[in-house]
């Protein structure tokens, strides 16, 4: 097999918020196609991370490459429309607004003509659409006119995959998207992820539980206090020894 | 992938009983209920109560606190706070009679003086909308805290306005404008008609536009707003503006009502606004509520305010009734389902 161009390159990113250092020269690659597992103990810089790749904040040092091209985004907006979808921890959606305005919140459809010039919204378009493109990635949503308040957890969250899954054209970041769903509902999203693999995107996955990141992942970055300390196809973890090296008991043992 | 692996969305389909228990859970639906109510009793206390004259009245008096409520809306789904509405009624109202009353020194035209007198309240409006805007996403001052200065400073500027000009009486004396308000077509005065259709457009502009949509999406979750890349901070801004515009133009409206500018005219306005948009069903914690609702609210208010009057029950209980609505409505709100800002 001949090595493959990377999506996604993070080289040397370091941040760090006054005298804290949150990252420390973070690199890694991804592929697409691939998912790949990041884990960390809290405070290892996993969210600081995502941030960077999505626009929210700016490294102090380092580069991100993108399909091979170096990218310096400044807003959430620059990273999205370069092609990157992130789902953050327990906020991705307005809960008052519908599910078809939460799927195109952003990237509104806009009635044809002069109508649509004046700012005025197709929101018939909009709530057919949505259902077609979760419907696409494995999610039917018999409801649409139902604002995000009236779904339940998991729900909220097939729906929120669901949009970064259907917008997204090259990389996806979820960070810990099966947080406090029931174990029923954290498998359905697990298979949402393995649709967007199929897809042939790149899935950046961050949870604390370990049997969901050794079932999903191909692969395991593993972060410690801003650093990335292990980088490996995820076929040579063990529950047992990515335990040990996110906590870092790994090195003491040799 | 098989078909049930997937997540299927299922929670309670529609039928036609929830449909029922939708609109009885429905403020708008029992504001509308309380409005009949209210004027079948003021009309069977006194027949008087349904002529033209007095609709004249109920339509104007509901005009003037319609736009100031409206702007407060566009804050209030915002997830934000305009205490600063009554205070810009004033010194628009003062700023707006001084311009006008030199114009016709200089023997302007009554339409041109009206048309520059609205204009100019409306600009000074939206300027105190605009430091409302800085205070709030450059100095990262709190709604409250920063409108609440520009209530306090706009009323001394409007006192201090009026003492310059004409020795702290109303500005200027326009009783052309007076007559002019008072022309009605039926039961709407001419300012009326120009409210009502400023009211119907900002109800689209809410409820129909990509505007009106951040404006909800903002108020509902901020974060989520700004990960997909809305401006959040500008948009924020610009309700504070359009909130400060409509409020000099309520000053314009109460010029034409009184023929002059007086620095006391929006006093406690902005109380009345936030209880007419809390009344109608808005969440002041933003993302809630629909327009109809807001101009059902200040239509509720001024019928009471009317109607109690009309049937000789002293003004002050006027005020404890207002205050059982506002009760009501929130009682309502903490018994609706909420999906809080967590997702």
């Amino acid at each position: 097999m001949t090595e493959r161009d990377a999506i996604l390159e993070v080289r040397r990113i370091s941040k760090s918020y006054g005298s804290v250092q949150a990252l420390t020269e973070v690199s890694f690659k991804a592929f697409a196609g691939e998912v790949i597992g990041l884990v960390g103990d809290n405070g290892a810089g996993k969210s600081t991370l995502i941030k960077a790749l999505s626009g929210v904040h700016q490294p102090d040092s380092g580069e991100i490459f993108l399909d091979g091209v170096h990218h310096d985004w400044k807003s959430p907006q620059e990273a999205i429309d370069s092609g990157i979808e992130t789902l953050y921890q327990d906020s991705g959606l307005a809960p008052d607004l519908t599910i078809g305005s939460n799927v195109f919140l952003g990237r509104e459809i806009m009635k044809k003509g002069l109508l649509g010039k004046m700012g005025f919204l197709d929101q018939k378009a909009m709530e057919a659409e949505a259902l077609e493109d979760l419907a696409k990635v494995g999610i039917s949503v018999p409801i649409s006119r139902r604002t995000v308040s009236q779904l339940s957890g998991g729900q909220r969250q097939a729906v929120a995959i669901g949009r970064a899954i259907s917008w997204a054209r090259k990389v996806i970041l979820l960070d810990e998207p099966t947080n406090h769903l029931g174990a029923r509902q954290a498998q359905e999203v697990l298979s949402v992820i393995e649709e967007a693999k199929k897809r042939g995107l790149c899935v950046i996955f961050i949870s604390h539980t370990l049997p969901h990141v050794l079932q999903v992942t191909d692969r395991i970055v593993v972060m410690r206090l801003g650093q990335v300390v292990k980088d490996a196809p995820t076929s040579e973890f063990t529950a047992e020894s990515l335990l040990a090296s996110i906590t870092g008991l790994a090195e003491l043992q040799g | 992938m098989p078909e049930n692996d997937r997540p299927v969305l299922t929670s309670s389909p529609e039928t036609p009983r929830n449909r029922v228990r939708e609109i009885l859970s429905n403020q708008q639906f029992l504001l509308f209920v309380v409005l009949i109510a209210l004027m079948t009793y003021f009309y069977s206390r006194n027949h008087y109560f349904f002529t033209v004259g007095e609709f004249q009245n109920i339509f104007t008096n509901f005009s003037g606190y319609a736009l100031l409520a409206v702007g407060e809306m566009f804050v209030i789904v915002a997830g934000g706070i305009d205490l600063s509405v009554g205070s810009t009624v004033a010194v628009s109202g003062v700023l707006g009679a001084w311009v006008m009353n030199g114009m016709m020194n200089g023997h302007g035209n009554q339409f041109w003086v009206l048309t520059v007198g609205t204009l100019i309240c409306g600009l000074v409006g939206a300027f105190v909308g605009f430091l409302n805007a800085l205070m709030i996403t450059k100095a990262k001052l709190v709604p409250f805290v920063a409108t609440l200065v520009t209530l306090s400073a706009g009323l001394g500027f409007a006192l201090l306005f009026a003492q310059f000009f004409n020795s702290g009486q109303p500005v200027g004396s326009d009783p052309a404008a007076a007559v002019f308000s008072s022309k009605a077509i039926w039961v709407f005065t001419y300012p009326a008609i120009f409210v009502i259709l400023i009211v119907i457009v900002a109800g689209i502009v809410l409820h129909l536009t990509k505007y009106g949509r951040y404006t909800y999406a903002i108020g509902s979750n901020a974060f989520a707003a700004r990960a997909v890349g809305i401006n959040v901070q500008r948009h924020v801004g610009s309700v504070y503006i359009l909130s400060g515009f409509l409020a000099g133009l309520t000053g314009m409206f109460y010029f034409m009502q009184l023929g002059s500018g007086a620095p006391t005219s929006g006093d406690g306005f902005e109380l009345t606004a936030i209880a007419a948009v809390v009344i109608g069903g808005a969440s002041l914690t933003g993302g809630r509520g629909r327009m109809s609702g807001t101009v059902l609210g200040v239509f509720v208010l001024t019928v009471v305010t009317f109607g109690l009057v009309f049937i000789n029950v002293p003004p002050a209980w006027t005020q404890i009734v207002v205050g059982g609505f506002i009760a009501l409505a929130a009682t309502l709100q903490s018994l609706r389902p909420s999906g809080r800002k967590s997702v």
